[in-house]
């Protein structure tokens, strides 16, 4: 039977290296995945994820373990991908008026799935941090709001408001073409 | 129920997060509603969609060589051994140390621990005037005086040992080691 997250961790307390190379290996493309989804590039998913275990364990002394060891994974993920877009949207402004110019040119034309597929990317971009936080955590990782809300530090309501409002503006803006 | 509260509960009615009773309520509505059931399909879809992307995978490659990078990360971000030490050597381990410390400089300087004033019967009686000549030999301290001091009280004697000891005699001592 495999050992679990916190008998790994308990190895890895007095310094098992295979207990290391277990716990990381067993999370490490949820988290890419987590960190790919926020940052939708691969350099900034790779860097971000290793920094993500890398905190995990540098401070795993101070993990209560109150929840799983992958939600906590999770939170520090999040926490780490929130600040970096922060750090993105102070050096980069983003020109949403020019994607919404971008759409307004083809929207007589035939909506195919390459295009589809674009729209919804941008839709998803545009979306706010914590909006974007919500529906990454629950269509991606399928993870229920009770613990939405201990990832994002959040109540339950608020984890599912988030995730309503991103739902309802990725409606609008694939369905009727609004921003 | 009206369109406007179906239109509040589609996202938990398709996410099934809804008591059993209200998930009844929304699908009568929508058996009676065409507005309603195009509003919840349009949702559907683009959650599907949303689930359709997928995260393009980086390779073996990238998988193999991940955990050796998280070491590195650590190895990085984990304080030098000196200041880990400094940090550890706090509370009973520094007074363990500090103690050993002084019982091995005490030991090396034997007979040299000055007689003060009439010690209380249970202090340790010193031996012999701390040498003030050049060089002068260090005085003995009996070994069983040694045994009867650290029986009574070994940490207040090494402190008694340590406030009687004269500087020079320090300065030696460590010279020495």
């Amino acid at each position: 039977m495999a050992e679990s997250d916190y008998q790994l961790l308990d190895r890895y307390a007095t310094g098992d290296g295979a207990a290391f190379e277990e716990l990381v290996t067993r999370h490490q493309k949820t988290i890419y995945d987590l960190a790919y989804r926020m940052m939708e590039n691969h350099a900034d998913a790779a860097d971000l994820a290793q920094r993500t275990f890398v905190q995990a364990f540098l401070y795993h002394q101070s993990f209560k373990r109150e929840s799983g060891f992958r939600t906590w994974l999770y939170q520090i993920g999040m926490n780490l991908c929130r600040n970096a877009i922060r750090d993105q949207a102070r050096r980069v402004h983003e020109d949403v008026s020019e994607l919404e110019l971008a759409d307004s040119q083809d929207i007589l034309a035939e909506v195919a799935g390459t295009e589809m597929k674009d729209r919804l990317g941008r839709a998803i971009r545009t979306l706010p941090t914590r909006q974007k936080e919500a529906l990454v955590l629950r269509v991606y990782h399928d993870h229920a709001f009770s613990e939405i809300g201990t990832i994002m530090s959040c109540s339950e309501g608020a984890a599912k408001a988030n995730y309503h409002h991103a739902v309802d503006r990725l409606r609008r803006a694939l369905v009727s073409g609004e921003g | 129920m009206t369109c406007h509260e179906i239109k509040e509960l589609t996202v938990p009615y398709l996410e099934l997060d809804l008591e059993p009773s209200r998930i009844r309520d929304v699908t009568v509505h929508l058996d009676g509603c065409a507005e309603c059931r195009v509003e919840m399909e349009a949702v559907r879809q683009v959650l599907v969609r949303v689930k359709g992307v997928a995260v393009p995978d980086p390779g073996d490659r990238f998988w193999n060589e991940f955990p050796d990078k998280v070491r590195r990360g650590l190895a990085r971000e984990r304080p030098p051994i000196s200041s880990g030490l400094r940090k550890g050597l706090t509370g009973w381990p520094m007074a363990l140390a500090a103690s050993v410390l002084l019982l091995v400089g005490a030991w090396s300087l034997r007979g040299l621990v000055t007689q003060g004033p009439a010690p209380a019967p249970s202090q340790p009686r010193a031996v012999a005037q701390v040498p003030q000549a050049a060089e002068p030999e260090l005085p003995q301290l009996a070994e069983a005086d040694w045994l009867e001091f650290l029986d009574e009280d070994p940490d207040m004697a090494l402190v008694e040992m340590a406030s009687g000891l004269d500087r020079q005699a320090v300065d030696r001592l460590f010279r020495d080691i």
